[in-house]
Parts: C-alpha cells; sequence; structure tokens
C-alpha cells in the first residue's frame, strides 16, 4: 500500500525517481503516502479561497485556522456556537432545532445548532492547535464523522446522527460501567440533490488512507476524524500477557488490555494525531458489540 | 512567513468588481469591503485603500508589497515573528525566539525597565533587579487580576513567555496612543507607557460577556513605548472605518485601540415561554484597530 500511484496512468511505483515509470509524467511527491499506506493531508495554505455554491470562503491562519465565510444572498451554513468567531451584524442567525436533544445531552454534544443566513461574512474556529479540513460531499454522498470533530456545513448537506456502534461494558461486583471508545454519537452528512461542503478541525496533523475492500486497519477510536459510510467498524481487543510481580495478585491482571477500533474497508478514513485518551479500567467485559479479540 | 494568497481555482461565479472613480469617493470602507474581491487585498501602506492592482496602488500610485495581504473580509494577520527576530526599544534589545509557544527575550540596558505580569517570566539573570508597581492590589486579586505587577531594570537579561501556543504580537506605540488590551493577554511593556486599567461597563458584560470586567490600558504620552501582548492561536488585525460594526466572540477579542468602543450585544435565537435562547457577543464599534485571536476561551456567555 506504500506504493505511489500515477494520477495520469494509475501505475504504480515505488515514487523512487523523478518520472512515472508507466507514462512518464513526473512524479508528484506530495502525493506519496507514508510506508504504512497513510497519505498526510497537506495543511490548508494561509488565505487558500474554497468556493461553495454561490458562497465562498476563506481558510486564514495555520496554528489555530480561521474559516471566514462569504455567504450569498439566500445562502445558508450550520454550525455548533461554540465555533463562531465573528461575523457581520447583517448576518441573521437562528437556532436550528434537532431531535433527541436529551441523548445529545448524555452524549456531552450540543443540543442545538446554529443556522446563519446570508448575505454577509461570518468566521469560525476551534480553540485548539490543529488543522482546518474541508470535505466536499458529492450529491448522493455521505460521510460519517467523529463527534465533536464537526465545525461548519453548508445547507445543502443534511446532517443526522446515529448511536456509536461501538460500545462495551465492564462489571465489577452489581457495578456495570458503559465504555464508548469512539464517543456516544456518530455524525452523519449526506448531500442528497446537490454538492455541499463540511468542515471540520483536526487536532494535530491529519492523515487519510483508502482501505481496499476487506483491506483493515486498528485505530485508537478518539483519532478518528471521519470515515466513508462504506467502511465497516468493531471493536477489537488486544491482549499483551503481563510477566512478573503484578501478576501474582489476580488473574484479571495477567494481561494488558489495548482497545482498538477495528476499520475494515472499502472506502476512505481519516484520522488525527493528537487525540484524547480512552480510560479503561480493565476490568473484565460483560458484554460488547461486536467485537474480535487476540492474545499475544 | 507562510505562503499567502493561495486560492483553489474553482470559482463559478466571478464577478468583475467594479474599480474607478466610485471608489475612491467617500464610501466608508465598510461598504468598499463588502465587494472586495479575492484580488482587492493588498493594503496600500500610503493611502490604506485596498488595491485591484498587485504591483501598484491604483488609488495613489504607491508601489505594494504581498507582505500586506489582507484577508477578503479585510484582517490582516499578524505577521508571524521569524524565530531570533530583533526588536529595539529605547536603549535595549527585545529578541522573539520559538515559534510554537515563543519566549521573548529583553536584553535591557542600564536605566532601561519593563513591566509584566510575574507569571509570565520564564528565566532572568541573578543581576536583573525586580520591584513591584504600585497598583490597587486587593481590588485586582477581587477580580481575578494579578495582584503584582512586577518591574525589572537593566542592566541585564530577562525572559518571558506564555503557557500556551501562539503568537507574539509586537505593539510599539507612538507618542499620544491608547491602546486597551484583554485581562491576562498583556506580556510586557516598556517603562515609557504608563499602564491603568478600565472596567467594561453594564449588567450584560458582567452577566453575560465573557470579556472579563476589566481592560488593561496602556498610554503613551510624549515618548513611544513598546507593548507585547500574546495572542492564543492566530492573531488578526482590522481597522474600522467610523460607524463601523463587527460582532466578536467575546472570548476572541484580543486589544483595540480606545477610540473603539465594545459593548456586550444579545443575539435573540428563539423565542419561547422561558425567554427562549440567545447567546452574547461583543460589539465593536470604530473608528480605530481591533484584534482577535483565533483561540479563545468560551465562557458560555449567556445561554
Amino acid at each position: 500500500m506504500s506504493a505511489y500511484v500515477c494520477p495520469f496512468c494509475s501505475t504504480a511505483s515505488p515514487a523512487d525517481t523523478a518520472t512515472c515509470p508507466g507514462c512518464g509524467a513526473p512524479i508528484d511527491i506530495t502525493r506519496k503516502p507514508s510506508a504504512s499506506g497513510w497519505l498526510e493531508l497537506p495543511p490548508t495554505a494561509d488565505l487558500a479561497r474554497i468556493q461553495a455554491g454561490r458562497s465562498s470562503l476563506q481558510i486564514e491562519g495555520t496554528l489555530v485556522p480561521v474559516a471566514d465565510f462569504k455567504l450569498a444572498d439566500g445562502d445558508g451554513i450550520y454550525f455548533g456556537h461554540h465555533e463562531l468567531l465573528w461575523k457581520d451584524p447583517a448576518v441573521h442567525v437562528e437556532r436550528m432545532n434537532i431531535k433527541g436533544a436529551w441523548k445529545r445531552m448524555l452524549a456531552g454534544l450540543p443540543v442545538h445548532m446554529l443556522n446563519a443566513k446570508g448575505p454577509g461574512r461570518i468566521a469560525f474556529s476551534r480553540d485548539a492547535p490543529g488543522e482546518m479540513l474541508a470535505i466536499p460531499i458529492a450529491a448522493g454522498q455521505g460521510v460519517d464523522v467523529r463527534e465533536h470533530v464537526f465545525l461548519v456545513a453548508t445547507q445543502a448537506v443534511t446532517y443526522d446522527y446515529l448511536v456509536s456502534p461501538v460500545w462495551y461494558d465492564t462489571r465489577e461486583g452489581d457495578e456495570i460501567e458503559h465504555h464508548w471508545p469512539l464517543g456516544m454519537l456518530l455524525d452523519r452528512f449526506s448531500a442528497k440533490t446537490e454538492p455541499g461542503l463540511v468542515l471540520i478541525h483536526a487536532h494535530g496533523n491529519a492523515f487519510v488512507r483508502t482501505l481496499a475492500p476487506g483491506e483493515s486497519v486498528f485505530v485508537k477510536g478518539s483519532a478518528l476524524l471521519y470515515k466513508d459510510p462504506s467502511v465497516n467498524m468493531q471493536l477489537h481487543f488486544e491482549l499483551a500477557e503481563r510477566k512478573g510481580f503484578a501478576s501474582w495478585f489476580s488473574s484479571a491482571w495477567n494481561y494488558q488490555r489495548y482497545v482498538w477500533l477495528h476499520l475494515t474497508g472499502p472506502g476512505r478514513v481519516a484520522i488525527q494525531s493528537a487525540y484524547g485518551h480512552h480510560h479503561d479500567p480493565e476490568r473484565a467485559i460483560y458484554r460488547s458489540s461486536q467485537a474480535t479479540e487476540h492474545r499475544w | 512567513m507562510t505562503t499567502r494568497g493561495v486560492r483553489i481555482d474553482v470559482r463559478i461565479d466571478a464577478q468583475p468588481v467594479p474599480i474607478g472613480p466610485e471608489y475612491v469617493t467617500d464610501q466608508p470602507q465598510s461598504a468598499l469591503r463588502t465587494d472586495m474581491d479575492a484580488f482587492t487585498r493588498v493594503v496600500c501602506q500610503w493611502c490604506n485603500n485596498q488595491s485591484q492592482s498587485p504591483t501598484q496602488c491604483s488609488f495613489c500610485g504607491a508601489p505594494l508589497d504581498v507582505k500586506d495581504t489582507v484577508t477578503e473580509s479585510g484582517w490582516r494577520e499578524a505577521p508571524r515573528l521569524r524565530d531570533m527576530t530583533e526588536i529595539h526599544f529605547d536603549q535595549s534589545t527585545c529578541q522573539v525566539e520559538g515559534e510554537v509557544v515563543p519566549v521573548v527575550e529583553i536584553a535591557l540596558a542600564p536605566h532601561d525597565s519593563v513591566y509584566f505580569e510575574h507569571h509570565v517570566m520564564l528565566w532572568k539573570q541573578p543581576t536583573v533587579p525586580v520591584q513591584l508597581m504600585p497598583t490597587q492590589g486587593p481590588k485586582r486579586s477581587f477580580f481575578n487580576l494579578p495582584h503584582l505587577i512586577t518591574v525589572a531594570s537593566g542592566p541585564g537579561r530577562i525572559a518571558f513567555s506564555r503557557d500556551a501556543s501562539g503568537e507574539i504580537v509586537v505593539l510599539p506605540l507612538h507618542p499620544g496612543m491608547e491602546i486597551d488590551v484583554r485581562e491576562h493577554a498583556f506580556l510586557l511593556a516598556s517603562s515609557r507607557i504608563s499602564y491603568t486599567y478600565v472596567r467594561i461597563k453594564g449588567l450584560a458584560n458582567i452577566l453575560h460577556g465573557g470579556n472579563g470586567m476589566w481592560l488593561d490600558r496602556f498610554v503613551t504620552r510624549d515618548a513611544p513605548g513598546l507593548l507585547v501582548l500574546h495572542g492564543y492561536g492566530n492573531v488578526f488585525e482590522r481597522l474600522l472605518a467610523p460607524g463601523e460594526v463587527i460582532e466578536v466572540e467575546p472570548g476572541a477579542m484580543l486589544f483595540k485601540d480606545a477610540s473603539v468602543t465594545l459593548e456586550t450585544e444579545k443575539i435573540k435565537l428563539s423565542s419561547g415561554l422561558l425567554g427562549g435562547t440567545s447567546m452574547y457577543l461583543a460589539k465593536l464599534t470604530g473608528p480605530g484597530r481591533v484584534g482577535i485571536q483565533s483561540m479563545y476561551h468560551h465562557g458560555g456567555a449567556g445561554e
């Protein structure tokens, strides 16, 4: 998977020459994936301009980038109210209701989002160093985004969320603890009849790869940024044997447990390099969503 | 310096931007800004107009510099200072070191001094004396401002940093200037700048503002001085025309000219039996400069 694929003739090569061995086209070194198959998304250049229908936006700054929208008359966007940085007084903002307020509150997500209508300018940023990623969504397509990653989307994109299919329960005595390694909810953005744009914020650097049908990769749940809906995901537990003093006390301490998100293609997967640590109490698993296990 | 002006050329609605005499009439700058195109973004340092030509000002003919590029909405990015950039003030030198969490190192000449909040001091030479600046300490403590402002005098070296990634903003103040700075954003100032603090008026600000209750005010009388701030994330600056208004997330406001007024504005989002939902933004009205930071503390103002 570490091969460079020529954009003209699709010939795979190791990209250690200046030109493609298949068609002679110059090798674009920025399209070369890492040895493991991840392609580092080039950070959006400062003052890059992106067109979204009749509206446009500009990405400003490189450390904590800002998305500065110029909304055309009648165009709209929606966003979480925490992301608003500044706006022209003329831009009208109103509440957008979302079903399942209680469930969203439990997940720590905003209960409602805001709609902004053009004409006028409005800008957004998230208060963390990282990268701003623009995901254009073609008509009839969609993308699944991990919760708390979404920044702003154009009106042509519909928003829905689903309960994360990745979870497990641990039990100690009568106490049952519920765990969501990926978060409780997953945002789903779809474009029905016309294309749209979703902007997300990645903490640290962002990497993307396209998984072939049946190809798998393990990633940390909180590192996932987005995936195509065609990518299947489930839990995977890895148990590494402990040797030494700790293992004498309890059989539960015989193994160190690692919780992975097992992603299987076909489709795109994107991850971020800075992510929160999922706390696993390493108690016995009482029940879980579909999962596999491997002991080393 | 980052590469600027990169465009993703997928424009489908390119409209020609009107140029000519109507652009040099007495329209307010905000009116010009509304119709600004991707090409009309270089600010002339002579006449302050934003020109369509990338090489020379179409209003006064002065040569233009790509470093003066502004965003389409009129914000100018604070220049990302190169590692080891050196700045001179009075008889002393200031050097900015590092880029992720930059450090400001001051080489103080004899008889020169700087003042700062004591928790931003990173290191100093043992020979540099420090003393306290008289402030209304208890009153400042009550409102969660640093109790003490410390003064360091030369000769010797002393360095400062704030423990967050961001940018160092260097503001040279000419005689007769007044700058208001968000509380806890100032890193250091040279002793020729006088320091006071002003309360942001209005009950709405106290209850919902998120700006804090106080602004640090720095004033120069008849001598220039150097003011150094730390902005979280990227820092942007914009010049508001008289009467021009911008609404900003309260936690993002970094600094403003004293001539810019600041009020807390309630934005009604929905109505309901219990009063509905609303949010609060900082309403800034020109004339004058406004600086914002892109990584801000969201105080949950009024939701």
